[in-house]
């Protein structure tokens, strides 16, 4: 009876799972299928960022005025660590040594080998064989410094100002001694450097190299470039610039001399 | 390139040892003619610099100016407040917060600690610093002006004044200090802070001209003539102020021109013309002024001596012509606004009359209130467009690229620059009533100048 009993409520419970599983499996599926398509409705036309779509802002960043003395916004340049430039001296790594043939010798071959048919020689190359000078750029290592430019702000680093000027013989110490004015001169010609006026086209231009005499007064005498950049709107636009900032300030009162070279570098880029 | 063979020089060297004895006299007299020519040049100065990533802008510090005795505290206080004031407001530094600065305070070059100010939290690359004297009726004022990064440099601005000693000298004297770091600094383009501002205020009862400091200290009545004086305008020597008055003739008012002298505090005579005469402006070389008239029926622009003799007419058209503005660099090419059109918009044309056109802009709407920048690339202007209000814009002359500059904040109308270009001066509704503004010509750090009564058309001096 018991046992009966038990069979029977096995034999129900068999019957009442494959219900339940069935149900279960189509209310899952029910429910699967309302999410996904509750996600398809509810997004739908919503782009997120688009235009017309909610969320979205749109900001014009105007970076400076041209043509207004204000000190245009600094840009950041990306590091270049690598520099694919070659120096000037070849001074590759040696090839390694060839290492010693192992001591087990090979079996002696009977058949005598064909000679091939060219026979080529490595070619003479007439290479100087004068050491390079010690100051030598290293192979693979010349180029551009690799860091960003805002490292050589003038006056910012204190009395060395890396790489902006030189001191020494013939260079004088002018830099070292009134960095402001230095600094002075270059704010007042990039803010007269009219970048609208450059070919539209162009993205980008190797730097051109303008020099000029400040005199005592402040006057600006024999700009002339020295480095053209190859593109003549980019170099009329330098020249523009000097001459627009002319007079910049009387050089320093403390400042003995007549008259102070400067050599002005323009990199163009958008 | 070195030579690779070695008996080639020294057959070279045993050669010129030979020559060299023949013509010894000769090399002497060469060498000494070289010595002449390069010594010079091997002591001239030289840097280089360059363009292109961005300018920074040096980071200032303004200590307090030590008082000398007690009598001075005050004067001090206003003192250091005003370059501090004036050195924030150039648009060409950054200036180091106050909190961050050392206690010890230097009075003198000697007693300057560098390090101090040029390490964080300061961080300061330039320090103004300084003291003050004040005896019953003179002040001495030293001020300087160093590089702290650099303690080797000799000081950049070292100054002293010495004058009344009163509030509105001390501010003067501060403008000045303030003008001569913002000059060194920028390169040889004088700083505002000595400038003043014309503009017309209802603050007495009637319109009248006034004027005020470049920051809104000092603000003062110019003319008192019981009627209604619009549109100021400074000759390009500040000696003069050009304005639309209204003189009583009889029971009839017409507008008239009338010049102001600011050397002799009185009107200087201007003949009368018939019909309207309003909105003058004057020539960059000050001999010449443009005026709307219509002494011949229809609004037109004409032009006069400075003294407003021989009036000749420029403009022809069936539509109003008024609102001149002469280009301060070149003098030969002029902006207006005509209704030509139908309506209010710009207009160029050469200072003869010759060449006129219009500024195409990229909407409708009405454009008014033209203003020339000091260096002639630049156009200001006020535009309201269909669906906005008036609202200043900025327009390269060459490429016609627009920069607006004000936006959602009441009626911007009237600018006009500061002679450094680096500053706008304009008429604004945003707190309700109309004020004048100041703020940079990039449209930042936009600053009240005026709160009392209503004001309007300001016009900034040329020096």
């Amino acid at each position: 009876m018991s046992a009966g009993s038990i069979a029977v409520r096995g034999r129900n419970l068999e019957g009442g799972l494959k219900g339940p599983l069935l149900w279960s499996f189509v209310l899952h599926s029910l429910l699967f299928g309302s999410l996904g398509v509750s996600t398809i409705l509810s997004h739908r036309g919503d782009l997120w960022g688009g235009p017309g779509g909610g969320g979205a802002v749109s900001l014009k960043l105007v970076g400076g005025l041209t043509g207004v003395p204000l000190p245009q916004p600094e840009s950041v340049t990306t590091n270049r660590v690598v520099d694919e430039s070659k120096g000037l001296y070849k001074s590759e790594p040696k090839p390694k040594p060839k290492e010693p043939p192992p001591d087990a010798k090979q079996i002696p071959k009977f058949t005598k080998e064909k000679q091939p048919y060219y026979v080529t020689r490595p070619s003479k190359t007439l290479e100087d064989p004068t050491p390079p000078p010690q100051n030598a750029v290293p192979y693979g290592q010349g180029g551009s410094p690799a860091v960003p430019y805002s490292q050589f702000g003038m006056g910012a680093n204190g009395a060395t100002n890396a790489g902006m000027q030189f001191g020494g013989q013939g260079g004088g110490d002018f830099g070292g001694r009134f960095p402001w004015y230095v600094d002075a001169v270059r704010n007042r010609v990039s803010s007269n450097w009219l970048q609208s006026t450059v070919d539209p086209s162009l993205r980008w231009a190797p730097r051109a190299v303008v020099t000029f005499d400040i005199l005592r007064n402040g006057a600006i005498a024999n700009a002339q470039i020295l480095q053209s950049s190859g593109n003549a709107s980019v170099d009329s636009s330098a020249m523009r610039a000097i001459q627009g900032s002319n007079p910049v300030n009387p050089l320093p009162n403390e400042y003995s001399g007549n008259k102070v070279s400067v050599e002005f570098w323009f990199d163009f880029r958008r | 390139m070195e030579s690779k063979d070695g008996y080639k020089d020294g057959a070279r060297m045993r050669i010129s040892r030979l020559a060299i004895w023949r013509a010894a006299p000769g090399l002497m007299l060469f060498a000494c003619a070289l010595y002449v020519l390069v010594a010079p040049a091997a002591a001239q100065d030289w840097f280089r610099t360059g363009t292109g990533l961005g300018v920074s802008k040096p980071k200032v510090a303004v200590a307090d100016f030590v008082s000398r005795n007690d009598a001075s505290a005050a004067m001090a206080a206003l003192f250091s407040d005003v370059v501090r004031n004036d050195l924030d407001y150039s648009g060409i530094v950054d200036l180091a917060s106050k909190s961050f600065y050392p206690t010890q305070v230097p009075s003198v070059p000697m007693e300057l600690n560098y390090q101090a100010w040029s390490d964080p939290p300061a961080s300061a690359q330039f320090l103004a610093f300084g003291n003050l004297t004040v005896t019953d009726t003179s002040e001495e004022i030293q001020a300087w002006f160093n590089d702290v990064k650099n303690p080797t440099a000799p000081p950049v601005v070292g100054r002293v004044y010495h004058g009344d000693s009163n509030e509105e000298q001390t501010r003067r004297y501060a403008h000045q200090f303030a003008d001569e770091i913002i000059a060194r600094l920028s390169g040889g383009l004088p700083g505002v802070a000595a400038t003043q501002i014309a503009f017309v205020s209802t603050r007495s009862g009637n319109k009248e001209i006034w004027a005020m400091d470049y920051d809104g200290a000092n603000q003062h009545e110019i003319t008192s003539l019981h009627s209604i004086a619009l549109t100021p305008r400074w000759s390009p020597d500040a000696d003069r102020i050009a304005f639309t008055c209204y003189p009583t003739a009889g029971s009839i008012l017409s507008a008239q021109i009338c010049v102001y002298s600011a050397v002799s505090s009185r009107l200087l005579n201007w003949p009368r013309y018939r019909g309207t005469n309003s909105s003058p402006a004057w020539s960059p070389d000050g001999t010449k002024v443009m005026f709307m008239s219509s002494m011949l029926g229809n609004p037109e622009l004409f032009i006069a001596e400075a003294d407003g003799s021989r009036p000749r007419r420029l403009t022809h058209s069936t539509g109003a012509d008024t609102s001149a503005a002469w280009n301060p660099k070149t003098g030969q090419q002029v902006a207006f606004v005509s209704d030509r059109g139908g309506t209010p918009q710009l207009y160029t044309m050469d200072a003869d009359g010759s060449e006129v056109q219009k500024v195409e802009l990229p909407d409708m709407g009405y454009v008014i209130d033209p203003a020339w920048s000091p260096n002639g690339q630049l156009l200001a202007f006020s535009w309201r467009r269909p669906n906005g209000n008036y609202d200043l814009y900025v327009m390269d002359i060459a490429t016609h690229a627009l920069v607006e500059l004000t936006r959602d904040a009441g009626r911007n109308e009237r600018p006009s620059w500061a002679p450094d270009g680096r500053h706008m001066v304009f008429e604004s509704t945003r707190t309700g009533t109309r004020q004048i503004w100041s703020m940079l010509a990039d449209g930042s750090a936009v600053r009240p100048l005026t709160s009392a009564g209503q004001n309007e058309s300001p016009n900034w001096s040329p020096k």
